[in-house]
């Protein structure tokens, strides 16, 4: 049974796989000329906002540099990565940008690339042990550590919070929570009274904040390891949101920028996912050039509130 | 002498079926007790219970006098108790020396030591005299074998106790025989055994006393001498004096009703022709494999079939379409019941009105009630024995399930019955009551075409028979002067001819 | 056999007092009970109307997919692209209002067609095809989050009114929560009063034998999978209008707590049996255990544990009793 089990995942893994290079083909054949130097991004997953404004970001610096992106999408799966780095590599390639999907899965993954001598960029997520040409990410310990201010700064510093927390065991959750939790603690007018998963998706935010607020109706304050569990909350919270409650939540995504705009979530601690795949792919083009890069870059987080939310909003 | 078990005042329910009360029974060692009774009597739970399948809800169990707790078949395997039952439970991947040995095979550190195994297995084969090659694939003995490899099994495990659950039901005469002398010889080692058996005939041949069962409650225990018809009157609580009781009332116009003209299909069916009439019930006859099954699937539209025509009162029906030939009053009464028949799960109200379903809906909205109404009738006029029509079909005995499929196709107006082996594992009270149900629809104007290996059944029923083999029809006999022999001589002496012409 | 026309050989035993034998039918039933007398003890907030509504309105999603999958699995299939197909409706019918311009009900209608549509391709490549309903089901998992992709391009799609309504409350009472009794009742209604339904369980019960007395199985196949795609599109435009908003990702994993909630309300995967009330029991335990930890503020990694076992000890006590009421 669980034999079979695995089969038709993998089945159905490769039919998926099919189906997202057919509509990636799109994007990849813009701006092709002869010359074109064809760069692989190794995508973790297209199902979220955040990487796809990555990809685009990374879309539109290659149109300048006159790269063509062979843009790929493990729908967070590691195994379905490796492969497809593997066939990338095959086929050519003439550099790498990983984003992986599990940094000690990608160290297995990227060899085909390190074995062709490939210029490597990793990015948002780094890749264990490997010393690759460039690796690109927030700093999401330091993020963790803002959005804890805006927070206290929003309820004045004290009463009590609820902090949703991403998928247990990611590292975007760990390093998010380790940098909100060390700073909250700062603050001793304020208690978090509960710590829940929601697993970094909407519906859950709204089911489990719905939950929370039954036992704490006097919460003044959600911290949200990121935008689509805030929304869930402001959803949950209804009228609440903005006025008695303030929710803080992470990644400056379109949803989550339009929510600080409104009122409805107080701050949102914004990555620049497009800055990064812009930054990846300019990495890579210089590298390509045979120039040198950062080792490390570390991208920015800003946080966004009522203040500056006309510079993230178009 | 004294009993080496006794069974004191046991009884058995299940939910809130009553199966079994208040039961006395005692064997002997070196003596066969003979348990009769209709199917549903209780027989199948009384055999689980000393086999450690069932634990009685009321009553004890005395092994030599001490008494005992069956929970479970290790337990009573370990005591010396073990049982043969219909479905055979050998591995057919393994050699007959694996299966005799299956659980304690001779093994030093985890390994097998084969050549132990094969001695203790000849040895255990020769106790009943049977020359097999221990390496032999039980799968590919047949069910003969295979039944005695069992028993050797249960020898081998110094059974004192052995149940033999209707061992003889998937045998030829030949084969009983052999069993028949396995089990003297047993007699004389002194293992006490129960034996099931639905032929009568079987009880003076080899047993020694005979319990009879109805409807859970144990009749009486008589000696294995009694006669036939007593021991069917003290099972079924009345006499029949006629086991056949077939009657032609149908006074009516005459009516061509089926016809099959030149069925075929490859060398499954060939050039089949036969005609079924108002009134009349039409034999079929043959060796198992000889096509019969294969022929009333084709008809009923189950199968299909490549050349041909099936023509009910004279109009073409349509391959393939069992919903056509329903519709024009086909109904089909399948040679596997609980596979093919009835859907177990279901109620009887259910099983008894599925053909009808669509017939009696309106805006797509079951009829329930009506159905309910109309189910329960049939029931009673088929006397079907259950707590009630919303009782799951799969609680009621091998008998009333057959009822709930002639019900079904009664509901139905059906007036062309194909009967593939009716009386398959119905016991006999509940047969005649199907005989008899078989004159009152010919008498009705309805037709019948039964399939049948049993040859007493189809002589007895029959107005006309034919006889297939080889896919094709051998000739046509009149029950009224044939005998069992003309039957096999057609069914047996023509198939070797074909094959002798195939050599 | 006596002369009388119904001498009955089942008499109902002694033992089998009507209390007993409701618990022994209805297991599920008793375990929510129970669970919510336990949470009841546990804490305060659990049995308050507003929480109360909103575990209803939590189990909404899982029971209208579970409703839908209750027709599959008691015709002995199973239906593994229901999350799929629930966001694959939404998304297209929220793209449909935003980037096509459709009012919002046609949008909604469409929704549901598409759903119908998916289901009967769905049906037919099991029924006529012959594909297993694992495979059949398992490749449209993936074709309709693909598509649900493709059509969204990854990016969430905001919804209109119409199906934001299936999301908000009338004078308070949550919609959610009457769209879901009114699925439930469709539910009970199909299985029980129509034709469609009684073949079901036969088709479930024992294929062959549903052929052989005549019944369409083919079409009741088909017919089982287009409603289970309808209830997914249902269930998919519900959860989006409780966000406002259609998300790629939406109910991805949720086939199998729907099939969980079909299996813990007594419905066998080997087909045949399944009721309506005990896929909506099976999708309030669920629900329930999901608030209580929350409430309790249990930790995650523990959440998973419980409801696994959860699943296990349901179904495990209903294997108990099948054995025990037949022999």
């Amino acid at each position: 049974m669980n034999k079979n089990i695995r089969t038709a995942l993998a089945a159905s893994a490769a039919l998926a796989l099919t189906l997202s290079v057919t509509a990636c083909g799109r994007d990849s054949t813009s701006g092709t000329s002869s010359d074109n130097q064809q760069v692989t991004i190794a995508l973790s997953t297209l199902n979220n906002p955040f990487f796809v404004d990555l990809r685009d970001g990374a879309l539109a610096e290659a149109e300048v540099q006159g790269i063509t992106l062979n843009v790929l999408d493990a729908q967070d799966d590691a195994a379905t990565q490796a492969n497809q780095i593997q066939t990338a590599v095959t086929a050519k390639t003439a550099a790498l940008i990983i984003n992986p999907v599990d940094s000690d899965a990608a160290t297995a993954a990227v060899k085909p690339a390190l074995d062709g001598n490939l210029p490597i960029v990793a990015v948002d997520r780094g890749v264990t042990g490997v010393d690759v040409d460039s690796f690109i990410a927030s700093d999401n310990v330091a993020g963790g550590a803002q959005a804890a201010d805006a927070l206290a700064k929003a309820i004045g510093e004290k009463g009590k919070v609820i902090w949703l927390q991403g998928t247990a065991g990611t590292s975007a959750s760990r390093d998010r929570g380790s940098g909100f939790e060390t700073q909250i603690a700062t603050y001793s007018g304020i208690t978090v009274v509960a710590k829940q998963t929601a697993d970094f998706d909407r519906t859950e935010g709204l089911d489990v904040t719905t939950n929370l607020m039954q036992a704490n109706p006097d919460v003044v304050g959600i911290f949200a390891e990121n935008d689509e569990m805030a929304l869930g909350a402001v959803q949950a919270l209804g009228s609440k949101a903005g006025t008695t409650v303030f929710v803080v939540g992470f990644d400056g995504s379109d949803d989550g920028l339009k929510a600080v705009q409104s009122g409805t979530m107080v701050a949102t601690v914004a990555q620049q996912p497009k800055e990064l795949g812009k930054a990846a792919v300019d990495a890579i083009a210089k590298l390509l050039k045979g120039e040198t890069v950062d080792a490390t870059q570390s991208m920015p987080v800003v946080t966004v509130t009522s203040d500056n939310i006309s510079d993230y909003i178009s | 002498m004294s009993p080496i078990m006794s069974l004191r005042g046991v009884g058995k329910s299940f939910g809130p079926v009553n199966v079994l009360r208040d039961v006395d029974i005692d064997l002997y060692p070196g003596q066969v007790l003979v348990l009769v009774g209709e199917n549903g009597a209780g027989k199948s739970t009384l055999i689980k219970m000393i086999a450690g399948i069932h634990e009685p809800d009321t009553g004890r169990i005395l092994l030599e006098g001490q008494p005992i707790r069956l929970s479970n078949v290790r337990q009573s395997e370990a005591l010396g108790i073990a049982t043969i039952h219909q479905e055979l439970n050998v591995v057919g991947q393994l050699s007959v020396a694996e299966n005799i040995l299956m659980g304690r095979l001779p093994n030093r550190h985890g390994l097998v030591n084969k050549a132990a195994m094969r001695s203790i297995a000849r040895q255990a084969l020769d106790r009943i005299g049977l020359g097999l090659d221990v390496d032999t694939l039980v799968g590919e003995l047949g069910v003969a074998q295979q039944q005695l490899v069992e028993i050797a099994r249960a020898l081998n495990q110094d059974a004192r106790i052995l149940i033999l659950d209707e061992p003889t039901a998937a045998l030829t005469g030949g084969e009983i025989e052999v069993l028949f002398t396995i089990m003297r010889e047993l007699k004389r080692r002194g293992v006490a055994m129960v034996f099931i058996s639905h032929h009568l005939e079987e009880v003076a041949r080899i047993g020694d006393r005979v319990a009879v069962l109805r409807d859970g409650d144990l009749i009486d225990t008589v000696p294995a001498q009694t006669g036939e018809d007593e021991l069917v009157r003290l099972m079924v609580g009345r006499s029949i004096e006629n086991h056949y009781p077939r009657r032609r009332d149908y006074g009516g116009p005459q009516e061509t009703l089926l016809r099959v003209e030149g069925l075929g299909r490859g060398h499954v069916l060939r050039d089949i022709n036969l005609t079924v009439g108002r009134g009349e019930v039409v034999g079929l006859a043959g060796l198992v494999g000889a096509g019969r099954t294969e022929l009333v699937r084709a008809i009923t539209g189950a199968d299909p079939y490549t050349t041909g025509h099936v023509l009910v009162r004279d109009l073409p029906l349509a391959k393939g379409s069992v919903a056509q030939a329903i519709a024009r009053g086909v109904g089909h009464v399948p040679e596997d019941r609980k596979n093919q028949g009835l859907v177990l799960d279901s109620s009887v109200s259910d099983n008894i009105g599925y053909a009808t379903l669509y017939r009696t809906a309106r805006f797509g909205l079951a009829d329930r009630a009506g159905q309910r109404r109309r189910a329960t009738a049939m029931a009673d006029r088929l006397n079907v024995k259950m707590a009630g029509v919303d009782q799951p079909v799969r609680d009621l005995s091998g008998g009333n399930q057959q009822k709930c499929v002639f019900a079904r196709w009664a509901l139905a107006d059906s007036n062309v019955l194909l009967l593939d082996e009716p009386t398959r594992g119905v016991d006999v009270g509940a047969r005649v009551e199907i005989y008899e149900f078989i004159n009152e629809i010919t008498a009705d104007g309805a037709g019948v075409l039964m399939v049948s290996s049993d040859l007493p059944e189809l002589l007895g029923m029959s107005d006309r028979l034919y006889v297939m083999n080889n896919g094709a029809i051998a000739g046509e006999l009149d029950p009224a002067t044939a005998s069992q022999d003309d039957i096999m001589n057609l069914a047996v002496r023509q198939a070797a001819v074909v094959e002798g012409d195939q050599r | 056999m006596s002369l009388t026309p119904t001498a009955p050989t089942a008499r109902p035993a002694a033992r089998g007092n009507p209390v007993a034998r409701f618990v022994a039918n209805n297991g599920a039933l008793v375990g929510l009970v129970i669970l919510c007398v336990a949470l009841w003890i546990a804490t305060p907030h659990f049995m308050t109307t507003d929480n109360v509504l909103n575990v209803v309105v939590q189990a909404s999603t899982i029971g209208l997919l579970a409703f839908g999958q209750t027709f599959v699995i008691v015709a002995a299939g199973i239906d593994l692209s229901v999350g799929s197909v629930a966001a694959f409706a939404a998304m297209v019918a929220c793209w449909l209002s935003a980037n096509v311009g459709w009012p919002g009900p046609v949008a909604l209608v469409a929704g549901l067609v598409l759903g119908l549509v998916v289901g009967v391709v769905s049906g037919v490549s099991i029924a006529y095809g012959k594909l297993p309903a694992f495979i059949g089901t398992l490749a449209m998992l993936s074709v309709a989050r693909g598509l649900t992709l493709v059509v969204s391009d990854g990016r969430p799609i905001g919804t209109p009114d119409a199906i934001s309504f299936l999301g908000s409350d009338i004078g308070g009472f949550p919609v959610p929560i009457i769209v879901f009794a009114i699925g439930g009742v469709v539910c009970s209604f199909v299985l029980t009063r129509t034709v469609a339904g009684r073949s079901m369980y036969a088709v479930g019960g024992n294929l062959e034998a549903a052929r052989l007395a005549g019944l369409p199985v083919k079409r009741i196949l088909v017919t089982v999978f287009a409603l289970s795609g309808v209830y997914a599109a249902l269930a998919g435009m519900l959860l989006a209008g409780r966000l406002n908003s259609a998300q790629p990702q939406a109910a991805s994993g949720y086939e199998l707590d729907a099939i969980a909630a079909v299996v813990i309300g007594g419905a066998s995967l080997s087909g045949g049996s399944g009721r309506a009330s005990g896929t909506l029991v099976g999708a309030l335990i669920l629900a329930v255990i999901r608030n209580g930890l929350n409430i309790l503020n249990v930790s995650s990694f523990w959440q998973q544990v419980v409801i696994g076992l959860v699943i296990a000890v349901a179904v495990g006590i209903d294997v108990l009793r099948r054995k025990n009421t037949h022999p």
